[in-house]
């Protein structure tokens, strides 16, 4: 994935005016983060209202994570105060001097010292409450997140949410000791800016008219030295492929090279174009070589994308996403079957002229395509929508969802997992067995027996690792640890922003967390 | 006041659970209940190095988990740029050192705590001061320090003496993705056995920056690397002065403007030239999460500790892989064995350092070179660098005999590497 983006998106949108002075302080003040989501990503968030039902330590933690890149609001919902045992185990509470106080309203005073951009409201109703009375209130939102909640309670809210898919996603977080689990449950996620370290095909295997005329016009023979070594590799390789497919008597003839020995030769006839052996840019030219016959196709998981009903009957109603996927869908199908070209030349060997004007070759073609794609909107789309679009084309991605919990009632789901992953599946029931275990007998102790009687109704053959999960967490069931915590509320906040800003991709499926073994692992 | 009487009833209740029984995989050797309590709250004392991104979570982190004689160095103040993660600084705070607002808001919020601040360099201190701590946590952003302070550790290891080896835990994070690590000097693969994994810099060669600059960036590289000594000589180029960097954005946006070239802005300009690394609070919290449960794994042997790497990636779904990185035995601070050479015997020696300075995995800003017998080059002092500097010229192969050793130092590390060259 690619990560820094160029620096121009980054800030020039925030401000128009900061592309050629210093940035205000607000730009300063994001300007790492910026560098990763530029400022339609900081909009987003700017916009974002979360939730966070329980004010734990894991909340907090990952609350911390979201106010200092700026969200626009939080609410914590939590009816319950400050115990000791919160006072020592939550940074976001003023040690013994909050203990007996609402420990939502402490720590929201507490996380609002780390950003004055932020609003954040504490609500010192019960969950319970908000169902039985206003469950609407909660779809005013853009997250929900809810760390250890009882698991009735938990169906409930999950439930709700669920029931209608413009209502916000749902991170449930569950964790216990050294042992954790967070879940994303959404319907759909279309992920336009993924940052795909994919680069766009150059479609030097089809060159467009302008590049072919280009790469025709210049007699390498006849060339001076100087400029002979400075030819973009793109250009040398568009000839040698046209002068390799014009010798039509050869068996080849029309083809590009096929065959390992043809690859070989190829190579070897772009070698001996050089007149001096330092020729950098005919080495380029030789290591890009299979761009000349690796074919530029839409890639397969564009390609699946295509398949969408939705795409047949698009109605002033449809989500943008799907009216710009119907337009790019109709393009590929007419020459040259590929996605739109790309305007960005990544840098080659070549003086500034050549490059700058294969740059414009490229920009102008670019522009060209995207003219076409407007042409095939069946609605209307915003024109830097459609400009991101096209420039994204290549890294597309639309994750379909489940609800919470689906995989403990899904058996070939839950099988297929255990084949490959049986340490994250040990772990996950573990934390399912416990939350369970614990909705039934609330004063109960969970035991290993229990917990492991509680397991086989959900898959009654054990794996691999299920005692070192079973046994950490019964060794200190719903402990909410610093380090873990903290763990947590990083890793959560991560996919908070990636769910929010729409950009990178987050996890489909439940993330596992084993900090005995430290490490990760997504079921 | 000892810290002791700050502790109120349950402050620890969620840590003690851990710390009162073992789990399936604790070592049979862990000390359940009062014993490892009272060695991590009373005894254990841990040095945090670096008050950043990493830091303040470390330090946060190490706190509510229950050490409570904490010490920290950091040289740097705090500037705007770090409040969007160092969430121990506020705005009113810009302009002082880390180290010390860190270890103040630590322990206004954290009771019975001691954090010990350095504002200061890490090679101020000597071997006594890093010999009293049982611990070391790395959040650094600088290649240099943590290869100084791994080659530290690693010399200050005496077989006869179990407790002069340190653990020394890193981490490290670039956007959406990081890495934490556990060292045992000698004992495990240390930081210096890794240099190769690392990302090698963007450098543009000179003759592209000076004749043919294609992009944005070569433009800029331009104004810095070439304009600014032409025009302001020997005046130091500061890059956190917005006005030196608004003269270098104008340069770099003239010579672009005449080549074409489009894209140069303000804060592209800052960023190649300050070689800014994106980062925000989330994924530090990750990483300095990782690192200070290492830290508690290994101070109270409740569970056992990574061996001895883990990396993440958030950018495409949460992706990790935890594994063992191998000791290398050639390795110049804990490997001991020398490291074989190939160069032709027409290399001279100036040739060879520029090698040093460029191999990935070695990687010595200013090599000094000697022979078991002889001295070949050395950077310093003035009288010996002037002594020596003739044998710039010479071929390695006149100065040392096929399979010859050569020791190779450096001003900025404390090691010395062995080179077994053979020529070609």
């Amino acid at each position: 994935m690619k990560e820094s983006q160029d620096i121009e998106t980054a800030t020039t949108a925030l401000s128009p005016t900061n592309a050629t002075g210093p940035p205000d302080n607000k730009a300063r003040r994001y300007d790492r983060q910026l560098r990763l989501w530029a400022a339609s990503g900081q909009n987003a968030l700017e916009s974002s209202r979360v939730l966070v039902i329980n004010g734990t330590a894991t909340s907090t933690s990952t609350l911390k994570n979201l106010v200092l890149p700026g969200i626009g609001h939080f609410t914590i919902l939590d009816p319950s105060k400050v115990t000791p045992a919160d006072a020592g185990n939550n940074f976001f509470l003023n040690g013994p001097h909050s203990i007996g106080k609402s420990r939502a309203e402490e720590e929201v005073r507490l996380l609002l010292e780390l950003n004055d951009g932020v609003e954040g409201m504490a609500d010192t109703r019960s969950l319970e409450e908000v169902l039985d009375t206003d469950p609407e209130w909660i779809s005013g939102f853009t997250v929900v997140v809810a760390h250890n909640l009882d698991s009735k309670l938990l169906d409930r809210l999950a439930t709700f949410l669920w029931s209608d898919d413009s209502h916000p996603c749902l991170f449930v977080i569950r964790s216990s000791g050294f042992l954790a689990e967070f879940y994303i449950q959404y319907h759909e996620h279309a992920i336009i800016e993924s940052h795909s370290e994919t680069a766009p095909s150059l479609r030097i295997d089809k060159a467009f008219p302008g590049l072919l005329e280009y790469a025709k016009s210049l007699d390498f023979k006849t060339m001076d030295p100087t400029e002979h070594s400075h030819i973009p590799y793109v250009v040398i390789l568009v000839k040698a492929l046209e002068d390799w497919k014009a010798e039509a008597s050869l068996p080849h003839g029309g083809l590009p090279p096929q065959t390992y020995p043809e690859k070989q030769e190829f190579k070897k006839s772009i070698v001996a174009m050089k007149i001096k052996p330092d020729e950098e840019n005919f080495d380029e030219a030789e290591a890009q070589a299979y761009k000349c016959w690796t074919s530029t196709t839409v890639p397969s998981e564009v390609a699946e994308l295509f398949q969408d009903t939705r795409l047949t009957n698009i109605t002033p109603k449809t989500p943008r996403f799907f009216v710009l996927l119907a337009a790019l869908k109709e393009f590929t199908q007419q020459e040259p079957y590929a996605l739109p070209l790309s305007s960005t030349l990544p840098d080659m060997k070549s003086n500034t002229e050549n490059y700058v004007h294969l740059q414009k070759l490229y920009k102008t073609k670019a522009e060209e395509e995207k003219g076409v794609i407007k042409k095939l909107l069946a609605a209307p789309v915003p024109s830097d929508l459609v400009d991101s679009f096209v420039k994204n084309a290549h890294g597309l991605k639309l994750l379909k969802g489940k609800l919470w919990d689906a995989l403990n009632g899904d058996k070939e789901a839950l099988a297929n997992s255990v084949g490959t992953l049986p340490k994250q599946v040990s772990a996950h029931l573990a934390l399912s067995a416990l939350a369970t275990f614990h909705s039934d007998n609330p004063t109960a102790t969970p035991t290993v027996d229990a917990l492991t009687a509680e397991a086989k109704k959900i898959l009654p053959e054990l794996l691999e690792g299920w005692d070192d999960a079973v046994g950490e967490v019964v060794r200190a069931p719903f402990a909410d640890l610093p380090n873990t915590a903290a763990f947590l509320g990083g890793l959560v906040a991560q996919e908070v922003i990636k769910m929010i800003t729409k950009q990178y991709v987050p996890i489909n499926g439940y993330c596992v967390a084993d900090l005995v073994d430290s490490w990760t692992g997504v079921i | 006041m000892p810290a002791t009487t700050q502790d109120w009833d349950e402050r620890y209740y969620h840590v003690d659970q851990i710390l009162e029984k073992p789990g399936p995989r604790t070592d049979p050797g862990f000390l359940a209940g009062d014993e490892v309590k009272e060695f991590l709250r009373e005894k254990c004392k841990i040095l945090v190095i670096g008050a950043g991104g990493l830091g303040c979570e470390i330090l946060a982190n190490l706190a509510l988990t229950g050490f409570k004689d904490i010490h920290v160095i950091d040289m740097d103040t705090i500037d705007i740029s770090n409040l969007n993660r160092q969430f121990l600084f506020r705005p009113k705070d810009v302009g002082n050192p880390k180290a010390i607002v860190a270890a103040e808001f630590i322990m206004n919020r954290v009771p019975g705590v001691t954090v010990t601040p350095y504002y200061g360099k890490i090679q101020d201190k000597d071997d006594d001061y890093y010999m009293q701590f049982n611990l070391v946590i790395c959040g650094l952003d600088s290649v240099e320090a943590r290869r100084w302070i791994n080659a530290t550790l690693v010399n200050m290891v005496d077989p006869e003496n179990p407790e002069s080896l340190k653990p020394l835990i890193d981490g490290g994070t670039e956007g959406f993705k990081g890495q934490a690590r556990v060292i045992l000097p000698t004992v495990s693969s240390c930081y210096e056995c890794s240099l190769d994994m690392l990302n090698k810099p963007t450098a543009f060669p000179i003759c592209t920056i000076a004749n043919t600059p294609r992009l944005p960036e070569h433009c800029i590289e331009w104004a810095s690397v070439l304009e600014w000594p032409r025009v302001h000589g020997d005046k130091k180029m500061d890059t956190d002065d917005p006005e030196h960097i608004s003269w270098l954005y104008n340069q770099a946006a003239a010579r672009a403007k005449d080549f074409k070239i489009e894209g140069v802005t303000w804060s592209l300009t800052q960023g190649v030239v300050k070689n800014i690394i994106p980062a925000i609070a989330s994924t530090n919290a990750i990483i300095a999460a990782s690192c200070c449960n290492e830290a508690f794994k290994i101070a109270t042997s409740s569970a056992a500790y990574l061996n001895n790497y883990f990396m993440l990636i958030g950018t495409d779904g949460v992706y990790s892989y935890t594994f063992e990185h191998e000791k290398r035995d050639d390795c110049p601070v804990c490997g001991g064995e020398a490291l074989d050479m190939s160069i032709s015997s027409e290399t001279t020696v100036e040739q060879l350092i520029e090698l040093l300075i460029e191999k990935q995995d070695i990687q010595i800003k200013k090599p000094s070179l000697s022979t078991p017998t002889a001295q070949i080059y050395f950077q310093a002092p003035p009288q010996l660098e002037a002594a020596t500097r003739p044998n710039l010229t010479k071929k390695v192969s006149e100065l040392v005999p096929a399979d010859g050793e050569i020791t190779v130092t450096s001003t900025s590390l404390p090691f010395s590497l062995s080179l077994r060259i053979s020529y070609t």
